[in-house]
């Protein structure tokens, strides 16, 4: 049992840690780009990107399913029931919010920033980096909601890992599954370390966050 | 170094309207220039072409005669674009003024070293370590302009630095800038809608009035003379009144003599007169009649407010009598104070008409109005 739910946890961190990299390498590019463009400022763009960041997690989940499926057009991958493809689909689910707060975060800095920075002498990458250094309060914010919603997702993860013991089983569908059993006590131990895990992460990025807030005094 | 700028037949729009239409323009290496213009005038505009943050529409700005749009990040890095508000970054204070040095490349040690010089120049290095957040306004213009010359540009844009300044950090953050200026070679341009500030950075003063140059002259003979109406207007005379030139010559305003010269031809015209140089006498004198109404005491003088819309402005020394509310009063035009103008000079472009010698123009006078 404590050898299961230790190889349990662990996929869990590994699979939600790696989504939530992956979405925020992507969503960071994303909102920058769209906050770059100007674009930001479209409703059509907002409302877009709040509509991603609203995805219903079993959809996506069956759409990832139905992409990597043995018969479908990244079957050839071999992605079904495997971590990466579960990380694929939670990526997926991530990406918008991220790419959400990253655009709401930049259009928050002054709007004459990224022209001051290029006449102060930054090239495109420079105007880049200094731009997420403004904000990076907020991009970490963006990390740890990103965080947040595929640690606790677990639609997405059933469709697209299946939930096999040792194999794909994750928290939050080990939790299901012994709820469907009747299993509440082991059920109650599941959600507890994984309120634990959650807080665990959060609590480190929250600390990177206030050392990111103090960073460059000097 | 400096460093020659060109504006060759530039067009540029914003939402579809002309906001800078400039023919021809040069300013030539090391000269400091003052763009003045009211607002919407086109100055900003003018100067993030010189600093390549926008592309003309039409036309070609050139640094050393190559164009901005082919001069790539190299041609950027030869200027630097103090904006009007400052944008500091959130990060300290030394920080600021050495990461433009940091992306030039400059060595750590060396860049640290420059940094304080431009700090200690505006007097602010006592601030390098602190948070640029924390700072007061006057004093993130100082850093600001700190960061632009620590660089040591060809070329230096001043987007109204001073604007957000009270007036008693204003007074003292021109000076210092007019004495961190000296002895360089940098070619500056800067803008701004008061002429008080062209007469103290520079050499040359452009009025820019809706995206066109009105006037390009040196900053002593724009306030002197001024092209038109709207360049008095820009440079501080305190009043601008309808006049009218008979064919026998005579300037009339409201049908009085006011005895000023005019070598232009007969028709409508402005008297552009600064508020110490409209005399107010007895309605027993000579002069065009007014009636007063209020006066207001100032520093070492009082301001007589005159019936008229706008209310037309005449300074009194203390020492001088004061007429009182209501009283009818003549008021005549000093000429050395005062301009007979045409309305404007965008009806007829070109070579403003001869203006009368002016020996003399007061200095607090020509600061009276920011226009």
């Amino acid at each position: 049992m404590y050898d299961t739910v230790i190889e349990v946890l662990a996929r869990s961190a590994l699979v939600s840690v790696s989504a939530t990299l992956v979405a925020a390498l992507a969503g960071i590019s994303l909102g920058t780009a769209l906050a770059l463009a100007r674009v930001s400022d479209s409703r059509a763009v907002i409302a877009l990107v709040n509509t991603g960041m609203a995805l219903p997690t079993v959809v996506v989940g069956l759409v990832v399913a139905m992409l990597l499926w043995r018969s479908g057009p990244l079957g050839g991958l071999g992605l079904i029931y495997t971590i990466p493809g579960m990380v694929i689909a939670q990526a997926l689910i991530v990406t918008p919010l991220v790419t959400g707060i990253t655009m709401a975060a930049l259009r928050q800095l002054p709007r004459s920033l990224p022209d001051q920075l290029r006449t102060l002498g930054a090239n495109r990458l420079q105007m880049v980096l200094r731009l997420w250094l403004e904000a990076r309060v907020a991009l970490l914010a963006a990390a740890m909601a990103g965080f947040g919603l595929a640690i606790s997702e677990v639609g997405a993860v059933t469709v697209v890992g299946g939930n096999i013991h040792g194999h794909t089983q994750v928290m939050t569908t080990a939790i299901v599954e012994n709820v469907s059993r009747g299993e509440f006590g082991v059920a109650i131990i599941y959600g507890s370390i994984l309120l634990g895990l959650a807080f665990l992460i959060n609590g480190l990025l929250a600390s990177v966050q206030r050392r990111a807030a103090a960073w460059e005094r000097n | 170094m400096g460093a020659q700028l060109r504006v060759d037949g530039v067009r540029h729009y914003r939402g579809g309207h002309e906001v800078l239409h400039v023919d021809s323009l040069d300013i030539h290496d090391g000269e400091q220039v003052c763009v003045l213009g009211p607002n919407g005038a086109g100055k900003t505009t003018l100067l993030r072409l010189l600093a390549a943050a926008e592309r003309p529409h039409t036309g070609r700005v050139s640094v050393d005669g190559t164009d901005i749009e082919h001069g790539g990040i190299a041609l950027r890095r030869r200027a630097a674009y103090a904006t009007q508000r400052p944008g500091l970054l959130s990060t300290s204070v030394a920080r600021n003024v050495t990461l433009p040095l940091a992306w030039r490349k400059v060595p750590r040690k060396r860049r640290r070293d420059l940094a304080d010089d431009a700090l200690r120049l505006l007097g602010v290095a006592h601030l390098a370590d602190r948070q640029a957040a924390g700072l007061s306004g006057g004093e993130q213009q100082r850093v600001n302009l700190a960061r632009a010359l620590a660089i040591d540009p060809d070329v230096l844009l001043l987007d109204e630095p001073a604007a957000s300044l009270d007036a008693e950090s204003r007074l003292s953050f021109l000076h210092d800038l007019g004495r961190a200026l000296t002895g360089r070679t940098t070619t500056v341009v800067h803008v701004s809608h008061r002429a008080d500030d062209a007469l103290r950075l520079a050499d040359r003063a452009i009025a820019l009035v809706d995206g066109n140059v009105w006037q390009d002259d040196t900053a002593d003979a724009v306030i002197r003379r001024p092209a038109d109406a709207n360049v008095a207007a820009l440079v501080g005379y305190d009043n601008l009144l309808d006049a009218h030139v008979r064919t026998d010559g005579e300037v009339t305003v409201r049908g009085e003599h006011t005895g000023l010269p005019w070598h232009g031809e007969p028709g409508p015209v402005v008297v552009a007169a600064f508020a110490t140089g409209v005399c107010v006498g007895s309605s027993a004198s000579a002069g065009v009649p007014a009636r007063v109404e209020r006066v207001v005491p100032g520093p070492g003088y009082r301001t007589v407010v005159l019936e008229g819309n706008p209310p037309l402005l005449a300074s009194i020394p203390l020492r001088a009598p004061a007429p009182s509310a209501g009283q009818h009063v003549r008021i005549s035009f000093d000429p050395d104070l005062s301009r007979v103008l045409p309305r404007s000079v965008a009806t007829h472009r070109g070579p403003a008409p001869a203006p009368a010698p002016s020996p003399r123009v007061p200095a607090h006078a020509a600061t009276a109005s920011g226009t």
